[in-house]
This record gives structure tokens, sequence and C-alpha cells, in this order.
């Protein structure tokens, strides 16, 4: 039963980072890949509890334009797998997780300079009209990305509480203790950095709206998505309106445009 | 002789690029391999001759990127010009290329990569804290949704083709920022809800954040 347990966990943290970098169905989001590990090991409360921490934690951290995040995905299964195998809690999760979703920059880094090289052979083979083997190559970059975070999993999974011990016990408290703080504050440093790219001054009414509600009437996150919903509805409506208007007499009389290049 | 492209093509060349895009991702050319190496079953249809078919996909294996979802309309105009023109396309197609994956990469990555999980993240994120899976799961289902979305935008680029980004792009910018009012709605009723933790973290740092912890669990 273990065994079947470990195997679906490293499969699960393969198949994360592919479907990361590919159809993003399940991505890295730490909730929803922390649902499915909770399912696997059977302690759907715990996971979720450690999967909503790190969400919390990811917010505001995207990886745009190719750059690389902490990868809380991985810190997730991890974590989860750690916490709810020995039986230890939150805090082991986070003090495991967060050094392997570091870790997880690293490999990935690794990944896409190895991927350097398999462009130029690629590029060569085309050059050589070996298509056959250009397309069978080709799947070694979905394969390495799978390793990417299978590898590191298998690791720690294989090698069991042991391992982990030895990371607790060779990392002094002050770490972990300080780990545990990070994990407190990393959400409020999240949500700033979000805030820098967002058009705040444009939709300052909107920002203070969303404050008040939660802050003085207690209304649930929920019940102000909603809200934001409907203001980006009416939003939505309006400009639309404006924007046919402003086309209706920019391009007046000039019917049949002849778009080829 | 011309080769038609049929719907069958279609929804096999954004299979492929759904899986393979950012799965060849490389510091050098970034998504460009994952665009060759999805379009080139297609190409190889395109074009029979072994010699037009390595040229059409050199032009494909030079920089490309953009965010996934957006790529599906971009491509799916691509497959187009390669149906329609040719090898004559070439640096129309890749000027079309380049011109479009920026303006579309602010817009996919605002609206898909940033708004759309951080609402989701602060929503399912909470919900997850009291152990209720709910949020998680609506967005695992919109993500299907999304997913199904891609195969309209590879058809929706195929059949508008270049004309699509002049009609869409006014249209997608007014729903970027209405987007980006429900996201600001939902972050800043977090600002409200965290603030008070930080507060109190300032003070005494070590204990009180431990008493969040255990805080976080009892509730």
């Amino acid at each position: 039963m273990q065994l079947v347990q470990d195997i679906l966990i490293i499969i699960l943290a393969g198949y994360m980072t592919v479907d990361e970098d590919g159809p993003v169905i399940m991505s890295w989001f730490p909730v929803i890949v922390g649902m499915i590990t909770g399912f696997i090991m059977g302690d759907l409360q715990t996971a979720l509890v450690i999967a909503g921490t790190f969400q919390l934690m990811m917010l505001g951290v995207a990886a745009l334009g190719g750059a690389s995040a902490p990868n809380y995905g991985l810190a997730t299964i991890i974590g989860a797998f750690i916490a709810i195998r020995t039986g230890t809690g939150i805090k082991s999760a986070i003090a495991v997780g967060i050094p392997v979703g570091l870790l997880g920059i690293q490999l990935e880094v690794v990944c896409r300079i190895i991927n350097n090289f398999l462009i130029h052979y690629i590029e060569r083979l085309n050059a050589e009209h070996k298509w056959n083997k250009m397309r069978k190559l080709s799947y070694l970059g979905p394969t390495l990305f799978f390793l990417q975070t299978a590898l590191p999993t298998a690791l720690i999974v294989f090698s069991g509480p042991t391992i982990v011990d030895l990371i607790l016990k060779v990392i002094p408290k002050w770490v972990t203790d300080g780990l545990t703080v990070a994990g407190g504050m990393l959400p409020v440093g999240g949500i700033a950095m979000l805030l820098h790219y967002m058009p705040i001054k444009k939709f300052l009414p909107y920002v203070m709206i969303g404050f008040v509600i939660a802050a003085y009437m207690k209304v649930p996150v929920l019940g102000i998505a909603i809200m934001g919903l409907a203001f980006g509805y009416i939003y939505y409506v309006k400009e639309s309106k404006n924007d046919i208007k402003n086309k209706n007499v920019a391009t007046n009389g000039e019917e049949g445009d002849d778009y080829d290049e | 002789m011309k080769y038609k492209v049929t719907k069958n093509d279609l929804r096999r060349a954004c299979w492929r690029w759904n899986w393979f895009c950012v799965n060849m991702f490389n510091y050098e050319t970034q998504e460009g391999l994952g665009v060759a190496i999805s379009l080139a079953p297609l190409l190889r249809k395109i074009y029979p001759n072994d010699d037009e078919y390595e040229k059409a996909l050199t032009n494909h294996f030079r920089y490309f990127n953009t965010t996934p979802i957006m790529g599906n309309l971009l491509l799916g105009a691509v497959v187009a010009m390669e149906e329609k023109d040719g090898l004559k396309a070439a640096e129309t197609i890749q000027s079309f290329k380049t011109s479009m994956m920026g303006p579309h990469a602010g817009i996919g990555d605002t609206i898909f990569w940033v708004l759309w999980p951080t609402i989701m993240g602060s929503l399912s994120g909470y919900m997850a804290l009291q152990g209720n899976p709910l949020g998680a799961i609506v967005w695992l289902t919109v993500n299907i949704l999304l997913y199904i979305l891609k195969y309209w935008f590879y058809d929706v680029g195929y059949t508008s083709g270049t004309k699509l980004i002049d009609n869409l792009g006014t249209k997608l910018n007014i729903f970027t920022e209405a987007a980006s009012i429900m996201g600001l709605t939902v972050i800043c009723s977090l600002v409200a809800t965290v603030v008070k933790v930080s507060t109190s973290l300032t003070f005494q740092m070590g204990k009180v954040n431990l008493a969040l912890q255990t805080g976080v669990l009892d509730k």
C-alpha cells in the first residue's frame, strides 16, 4: 500500500511540471496539487491545510516571460507527503517544503540549459533531413521536465523519514523557526509584489471598496470575488459600447478593408 | 497541388502545441523549439518536398515566447498563412510572430498567468486552510474548460488569419482591464485580512507567528 502511494506521489510530482509547462490543467498550483496528494495519501484535511498555506505564499509569485519562481507545487507535494506519512503536521511540512521549493528553481534552470544543447542537436538533424529521429528526440524535452521534479521527490520518498529527520537535525532550530516566520510573512510580500504590477491608480475606488467590504463588513472572500466580477462586468459592457461608438466614428466610410499582407 | 488543412490536422497541431510549448523551453529561443516541433507533422503535409520542408521548419526554430494559451491564436493564424502562401510568406510569418507575441503575452500573462491564479488562489487557498476542497475542485474544473477553449482559439486563429488581431485586440484590452478590477477587489480584501497578522508580527516576531500557525490549524 505504501509502495503504491510512493509511486503515485512520484508520478504526480513529475507530471506536475509537464502539466505546468503544457496544458495547465492541474499546473503547480498548491491547492490543486495538494488536494490530489491528499487523495493519494488518504488524509485530505492535512494536505489541504498545508496546500492552503503554500498557496497563499505563492500569491503574486508568477514566473513571467520564462523567469523561474520557487516551486511551491513541489513544496506542497513533499511537505504534505512528509507531514502525513510521519504524522508531524504542518511545521515539518514548511521546514522541508520551502527548501525543496527553492531547490526547484535550480533544477528548472539546469533543465532549461540542457535544452539549449537539445535545440542545437535538433536543428542539425533538421539540416540533415533526419526528421524521424528529430521527432523521437523531441520527447526528451518533456521527459527532462518530468524528471526535474520526479527525481528529487523519489529521493525523499524512498529515503523516507530518515532524510527528513536528518534535514531537520542538521538545520539549526533558528533556521526552521525563521522559515516558519517567513512562511507567515511571505503572503504579505506576495500581495505587495502583485499590487506592484496592477493598475492601482486607475482603479483606486475598487481597491478601497474591496478593502472596506473585507475589513469592516467581514464579507468572506467568495462574496468579494462575486462583487469584483460584477464591477468588472459593468466596466466591460460600458467600455465595449464606447469602443463601438469610437470605431463607428473612426472608420466611417472605410468599407471593404483589405487585410491581406 | 496544395494540401488542404483539415479539422483533424488543426486539432493535432493544437494538441502538440499545448503539450510541447514550454516543455521544450530553453534560454536561447525560449518556446521556439516548441513551435517547430508542434507544427512539424502538419508542415510535412503542407510541404512534401524535402528542401522546402527543411526551410519551413528552420523558419520556426527562431525565438518565440508568449503565453501558451494566446499562442494558440497566433499559431492558428500561422497555419493559415503557411497553407495559403507557403514559403513565399516565410518573412511575413516571421514578422507576424515576432510582432504579435509581445502584445499577446501582455494580455495573456495578465489574465491567465497572474489574475486568474491570484483570484482562484486566494479563494481556494482560504477555503483549503479550513479544510474545504471546493475551491480547488472549481479551479480544476475551470482549467479543464480553459483547455477546451484553447482548441477554439486555434480554430479562430486559423479561420480569421491575420485580421483577427485587429478585431480582437481592443476587446481583449477592455477584458484585461475588467479582469484587473475583479483582481484588485479580491486582492485588497486580502490586504485587509493579512494586515492584522502582520501588525502583530512586528511586535513579537517568533512567538506570535507560532500562535498564528496554531490559530490557523485550530480553525
